[in-house]
């Protein structure tokens, strides 16, 4: 069986702290439990987070679906976004984990990403640099999320033609972005239509999708 | 709390609903009935939803609900085939109205270490089944069950799907998605019914769900709609789906997932080996596509290893069927076994089980292969006594008997019915209430094997020229013949004594 890794950078800068970092907790923590029911997902889903600011962690390394367990996602009072950095650390680590097939192996699905931001990146010379090698690496998907209204769209879409907008940042909206993630990760075993164009399922009312 | 909207039916009836999605598909929202008898799916593409798919819905809810579930054995079908019974319109929106799955449907138990997963209540979608990983490692035993309950799934899955074809109708969808099982109850049902295609008139809208779509639609699926050349769902698709959902429920892994690579790419990879390039990954002669054992998470085991648990071991009805389907119509889908087919072998594998004597055996059954020496496949455990069969021979005309190619696996208080004593009875649908009730039973009395008489008029022990009374019982002996019944299509057995 495939393995389907699915990679979360999340945004952790100063601007996040308060209710906007708590509704992600909140949100990791439903789209864990809610891909812990699926089936199809136990089956195949492995995930990684890392979270950015003005430092780049791995929140969690890449983990089997049920054997992840959360730790409390948090941020600096104040701070930058090193969405570049948080870039570069992701590539490493997709060239590291990713099993690539072989004539002899079986390798994975590939990965999606989703990249979730409230503003602009800081190191914009680091984005420059980063955002067309990450179009370098095989993702099945890549998905941006800008957050509120101070989310910058014209950076996300130099990553991904996949981009959606959250107009608030309460908890409501949090939830249906990642309800919404979910569907997405498990879209792969539904039935397909007999038409050939891949679509994103539907998103929620809270988010808008830009193309 | 939420509104509770209203609209009238189609068919005039006054249709309430919670305005609050309890479940997305891909092609419908779901909404549940205040007493939640029912569900109402609306579907959400207004665009692609025109007159051909509201006309597509209504002859469902309509003439073949008509004929199906309210024609004869109804009441059968219905618990077998979760119909669609009405249709609704509520602002621009078209929707069909479905009854409620019955509440077997839902985990009663879930996953292990007191649900840790959160799965309890939740539908029992049969890819929890379907998976050695999550057989493995999540499901609560109880929820399990065991050999003989996948076995029977299987015979009510094909029995349903016999009676969609029978009246002309393709499912075009049969997945483990679109399936509910209750192994715990032994029961199973189809869903997703509105799908229906009726050849010749409706398109399907559908090409399947991934794991299920033959390789026909999956080849041609480039080509335009309407290309002539085009593969779309239809009864022999569905044919390629229901081999493959039996074997995975029989044997926890996908007859085409082998080991084989075709492309670098895993999409392109996988599109070729559920495609042009399909292989059974247990095909006799071409064994390059059977599962290389470093690549199977561990999880998966022994379920992924052909070597130890072979898809022979189901014994030889299904076998061949099994080879029909992945072997000889893989590629050429009019030789694939019909659902009838797959209906009368897994009945008559069910007469080859023995029970495991290994009281904590996952499968606690095993089909007797009638070799030497048999043990559970599953435990290791050795059968060690001998083992009466039975092989029936039925009358064709007046004292010539002619061998059925059917056999019964005598078991410690094994019960035997009208189908097993008359070759025009079969257990299924149509057998009626009396004909349900066991008309001997086998027990091992004082050393020997005995047939105990409960309802055979004319049970005539014919090596020692001796009738058996209704009470009285007979003895099993290494080639005995016992005569069951005298009327037409009566059986004789010979008996055969196993020696371990």
């Amino acid at each position: 069986m495939r393995r389907l890794p699915v990679y979360l950078l999340l945004d952790t800068s100063g601007s996040m702290k308060g209710e906007p970092i708590q509704a992600v907790n909140v949100g990791l923590q439903a789209l864990i439990s809610s891909l812990r029911k699926d089936p199809h997902a136990l089956d195949t889903v492995y995930i990684s987070i890392i979270t950015f600011d003005k430092e780049v962690k791995e929140c969690l390394p890449l983990t089997e679906l049920s054997n992840v367990q959360l730790t409390e996602v948090t941020c600096p009072d104040s701070g930058p976004t090193h969405l570049g950095d948080a870039l570069e650390v992701l590539c490493k680590k997709v060239d590291k984990e990713i099993i690539l097939s072989t004539p002899d192996h079986k390798g994975d699905w590939m990965p999606l990403l989703f990249i979730m931001t409230d503003g602009k990146p800081s190191d914009l010379m680091k984005f420059k640099e980063m955002a067309p090698k990450l179009k370098s690496k095989n993702f099945g998907n890549v998905i941006a999320c800008g957050a509120g209204p101070k989310a910058k769209e014209e950076y996300l879409k130099q990553l991904t033609n996949n981009v959606v907008l959250l107009d608030n940042m309460d908890s409501a909206a949090f939830q249906a972005y990642f309800k919404w993630v979910s569907d997405v990760v498990n879209q792969g075993s539904k039935s397909a239509g007999v038409t050939e164009d891949l679509e994103l399922p539907p998103a929620p009312e809270e988010l808008n999708i830009v193309i | 709390m939420k509104d509770v909207l209203t609209a009238i039916s189609h068919k005039g009836k006054q249709i309430e609903w919670i305005d609050e999605c309890i479940a997305s598909g891909t092609m419908k929202d779901v909404f549940f009935s205040p007493d939640k008898s029912y569900v109402v799916g609306f579907y959400r593409d207004k665009d692609k939803f025109d007159a051909r798919a509201k006309d597509r819905l209504q002859t469902i809810v309509g003439v073949y609900k008509d004929r199906i579930i309210d024609g004869p054995n109804g009441d059968y079908w219905e618990k077998l085939l979760c119909w669609p019974y009405d249709t609704v319109e509520y602002r621009g929106c078209f929707g069909v109205v479905v009854p409620t799955y019955r509440k077997d449907f839902f985990f009663s138990h879930g996953s292990i270490n007191n649900d840790f997963l959160g799965i309890k209540g939740k539908e029992k979608n049969g890819k929890w089944f379907a998976s050695a990983k999550n057989q493995n490692r999540f499901l609560d035993t109880r929820e399990k069950g065991d050999l003989l309950s996948y076995l029977r799934i299987s015979i009510l899955l094909s029995r349903a799907t016999k009676r969609l074809h029978a009246g002309g109708l393709a499912h075009s969808d049969l997945s483990y998605n679109n399936v509910l099982i209750d192994p715990e109850g032994r029961n199973a049902c189809i869903i997703d019914i509105d799908g229906l295609v009726v050849p010749g008139k409706y398109p399907p809208d559908v090409m399947g769900t991934p794991d299920f779509v033959a390789p026909e639609v999956i080849k041609t699926k480039h080509l335009p709609l309407g290309d002539p050349n085009r593969i779309l769902p239809s009864i022999l698709t569905d044919r390629h789906a229901l081999s493959v959902l039996i074997y995975m429920y029989l044997l926890f892994r996908h007859p085409l997932k082998g080991g084989k690579i075709y492309d670098q790419d895993p999409v392109k990879d996988e599109e070729m080996a559920m495609g042009h390039k399909a292989l059974f990954i247990e095909h006799f002669s071409d064994k390059s596509n059977r599962p290389n054992l470093n690549d199977v998470h561990p999880a998966e085991l022994p379920y992924a290893d052909v070597d130890k648990l072979p898809y022979t071991i189901l014994g030889p009805y299904l076998k061949e069927l099994f080879d029909k389907a992945f072997i000889d119509g893989l590629h050429d889908p009019q030789k694939r076994p019909t659902a009838n087919e797959w209906e009368d072998a897994l009945i008559k594998t069910v007469d080859l089980l023995q029970p495991c004597l290994n009281p904590h055996c996952s499968h606690k059954w095993f089909v007797f292969d009638n070799k030497l020496a048999p043990k559970c496949p599953y435990c290791n455990t050795p059968y060690t006594e001998a083992l009466p069969v039975l092989n029936f021979y039925s009358s064709r005309s007046k004292g010539n008997y002619l061998p059925d190619n059917y056999r019964l696996m005598i078991y410690n208080n094994q019960y035997l019915y009208q189908w097993h004593t008359n070759r025009l009875v079969f257990p299924n649908e149509k057998l009626a209430d009396p004909q349900k009730k066991p008309v001997g039973y086998f027990v091992k009395y004082q050393g020997k094997w005995v047939l105990v008489n409960q309802n055979l008029p004319d049970l005539y022990d014919v090596t020692n020229k001796k009738e058996i009374p209704i009470g009285k019982y007979v003895i099993l002996e290494d080639n005995g013949q016992i005569l069951l019944d005298k009327a037409n299509g009566g059986r004789l057995v010979l008996v055969q004594m196993v020696n371990n």
